[in-house]
């Protein structure tokens, strides 16, 4: 995918003058987090201890989600492409709340963008969740994503 | 002294800490480059290397480096007095954790992501990354035992507690089932789950569930038969795949760790309550001196090792810029502290009188073995103060630090199962190779004997060497501290700039770290605690070899600035 394939005008960034457009990849770190932070660590060949394959799934989840940041990086370098783990609740919510809000989604359906982002793995676009729990090929994510950018815009 | 005025004091601190010391390690320390290309960017994946706003990665860092440890430390250490408690948290968090947490970030960061194990091999020498494998087995061993205590206290001493500690098991293999099975959202089911433990409170309040009678059958304490139910559920839990249980409990603990901070700080400003216990206390005869020992007892809070795997495990390779180092590593320490400071809180001010202080904390066995008894009532005082029954509030409190406790034991099993067959392979036994069930009946087995040591170092003879276990524990946690600070003093010197920031932590650490293991030595070999004794000899050699690396990768540092760590 060409890196014009994004229109110019729904582009993020001050200097075209318009609201910066948010694509959040939700998915989980293959590795513990809370409760056992402080006292044990655990994961991948990455990580700092364990071999075993334990996180498996969460780490071909990752993988995936690799594969469509690469291709959103390519098809839309100025696109505010954040990776963030579900667990990670302090800031999650809050962003897709003000996403959400910002463009104009009703409090109803900022609530269940919410709700159905907060998944092992997730797509969120300017607030609104467009995949949750099972992501389709990688390039029907991508594609989804551009349109929704393209078409919020267009709206 | 209105405990409100502590959390002004250290927030106070914290803010100019951050402001002032942090910058200065950022400019004239770290000097840190908003132009350098971070591993995020050069490596970027989108998998593992992905340039994350600085918002982003505190969340993820803070939610991977707090646990249940920052609130054990502090809630034995303030038997010395509330004020040195505070004061090694305060000073700690900013000259030891901030320095550490950052300066791992910042290292990593400039050898394109590598963790402290491979740094500690590379920076300091070859043989420090066995070194830092047998920390990192003894500090294992030393978790699972001690979790393994706390959660059988607790459980002794809150029967109330032991149904919603048992609901969160089937909660969280629902949600397990629900997440990764049918490939739902997460979120709405662990935030019902939250609020279906919290409704089995007032039924865990109405049913307690007592082992007596199991105890009694089999001719055991009711705190040992508690400790050998817990091992066996370890041992059952670290055996399943991570998305059955530990994963969907990660969900349930970080809601958990999020209410609990936010209702005992909102109990304290309500209530205005005071410090009931004493600025100093003048402990009883033949109790640890609270020098050495108050800097192994609250490790996590003022300074932990462990932080170091998080920041150079997952966070170096996922900073955007250089300079947001200070923000995600600084911060990530001031947060810890705050926990710590809320652990010491509900020890002080959440007990009643002074009378009541003095007793829970008469001496350093009881102030240990109650500790977590101590930090459950004073949590239950503060939510009383929001209209919440101070009984409920209690079992609320117990079963925050029982399910961290659980899933910190489920991990460390794990990981002691990895690294016991990591050392049979190096030692060439190959009766363990592979064989899981055995590798995790040793992993179990090994703590489960440390948990079940009898001490008697309280008043009444019957208390267990909790506290001997717990600084213990600390002095591991402190020697991963001391290796990752050797890296980052080693990798200053190397690059000619000032090292004392990392270097004058490190010299206190590992100072305080040998003086207390030889005084353990002395008390274990006159107490005849021979398991105890061996096990403190034994970090004890890991600290003096960690001395002598550190030494003679600073001399030849200094000696000869060497091509071995130059970085980019």
């Amino acid at each position: 995918m060409s890196p014009t394939s994004l229109p110019a005008h729904a582009r993020r960034g001050s200097r075209a003058g318009v609201r910066s457009h948010q694509a959040i990849l939700v998915r989980e770190q293959d590795s513990q987090h809370s409760g056992s932070g402080c006292c044990g660590r655990l994961g991948e060949s990455h990580t700092e201890l364990g071999k075993a394959a334990d996180f498996s799934h969460s780490r071909a989840r990752m993988e995936q989600m690799g594969e469509i940041y690469r291709a959103l990086i390519d098809a839309a370098p100025d696109l505010d492409l954040v990776v963030a783990d579900p667990r990670n609740i302090v800031w999650l919510y809050p962003a897709i709340w003000r996403a959400a809000r910002n463009n104009g989604l009703g409090v109803g359906a900022t609530l269940r963008s919410m709700g159905r982002a907060g998944a092992p793995v997730a797509v969120v676009v300017d607030g609104e969740t467009l995949f949750s729990g099972r992501l389709p090929e990688s390039e029907t994510v991508v594609k989804a994503v551009l349109d929704r950018v393209a078409l919020r815009f267009d709206a | 002294m209105p405990a409100f005025l502590l959390i002004v004091i250290t927030m106070i601190a914290f803010y100019f800490a951050y402001r002032f010391y942090s910058r200065y390690l950022a400019e004239k320390v770290y000097r840190l480059d908003p132009n350098f290309v971070t591993p995020a960017h050069e490596l970027r994946d989108g998998v593992d290397f992905v340039p994350t706003h600085k918002h982003v990665l505190l969340g993820h860092h803070f939610t991977s480096v707090a646990g249940a440890a920052p609130i054990v430390g502090p809630a034995i250490a303030v038997y010395w007095g509330w004020l040195p408690a505070l004061t090694w948290v305060i000073l700690g968090t900013i000259f030891a954790a901030g320095v550490h947490d950052f300066g791992s970030i910042v290292v990593s960061a400039r050898n394109r992501g590598q963790n402290i194990g491979t740094l500690s091999g590379k920076v300091v020498s070859a043989r420090a990354s066995t070194l830092f494998l047998l920390i990192i087995f003894f500090l294992l061993t030393l978790v699972n035992a001690v979790f393994g205590v706390v959660m059988a206290i607790l459980f002794e001493k809150n029967p109330g507690a032991v149904i919603p500690a048992l609901i969160v098991i089937p909660i969280a293999i629902f949600i397990g089932q629900w997440a990764y099975r049918l490939g739902r959202s997460i979120i709405i089911p662990s935030i019902l789950g939250l609020i279906l433990l919290y409704i089995a409170i007032p039924i865990g309040q109405a049913y307690p569930i007592y082992v007596d009678g199991l105890a009694e059958a089999v001719g055991l304490s009711v705190r040992t038969t508690w400790i050998i139910l817990i091992f066996a559920y370890t041992w059952i839990a670290s055996r399943l795949p991570v998305w059955v249980l530990l994963q969907p409990r990660d969900y349930i603990n970080g809601q958990q760790l999020i209410v609990a901070l936010f209702v005992i700080f909102l109990g304290v400003l309500v209530g205005w309550d005071t410090i009931s216990a004493p600025a100093v206390n003048e402990v009883a005869p033949n109790s640890p001196h609270w020098f050495p020992y108050l800097f192994i007892t609250v490790a996590c809070g003022a300074i932990s090792g462990f932080h170091s795997l998080v920041a150079s495990g997952t966070t170096s390779k996922q900073l955007d810029k250089e300079t947001e180092a200070r923000f995600v590593g600084y911060g990530g320490a001031l947060g810890e502290g705050a926990l710590a400071l809320a652990a010491i809180l509900a020890c002080t001010a959440g007990l009643g009188a002074a009378g009541d202080w003095n007793a829970a904390y008469a001496d350093f066995g009881a102030a240990s073995g109650g500790a977590l008894g101590n930090f459950v009532n004073g949590t239950g005082h503060f939510l009383s103060n929001l209209g919440i029954p101070a009984t409920l509030g209690a079992t609320f409190a117990a079963v925050v630090v029982i399910t961290f406790a659980g899933t910190t034991m489920d991990t460390g099993v794990r990981l002691q199962r990895y690294i016991l067959q990591e050392i049979s392979e190096l030692a060439g036994v190959k009766a363990l190779s592979g064989r899981v069930n055995l590798l995790t009946t040793l992993a179990v087995l090994i703590p489960l004997g440390l948990a079940l040591v009898p001490g008697g170092e309280s008043a009444s003879g019957k208390g267990f060497a909790f506290g001997r276990l717990w600084t213990l524990f600390g002095t591991t946690n402190q020697l991963t501290a001391g290796l990752a600070l050797s890296i980052i003093g080693v990798w200053l010197l190397a690059r000619n700039r000032n090292p004392l920031a990392a270097l004058i932590p490190l010299v206190f650490l590992l100072f305080m770290t040998t003086w207390a293991l030889l005084l353990n030595l002395v008390d274990f070999f006159q107490k005849g605690d021979w398991l105890l004794l061996v096990m403190d000899a034994a970090i004890f050699v890991l600290a003096a070899w960690l001395v002598v690396e550190a030494f003679t990768a600073f001399n030849r540092e200094r000696m000869n600035p060497s091509a071995a760590t130059a970085d980019r």
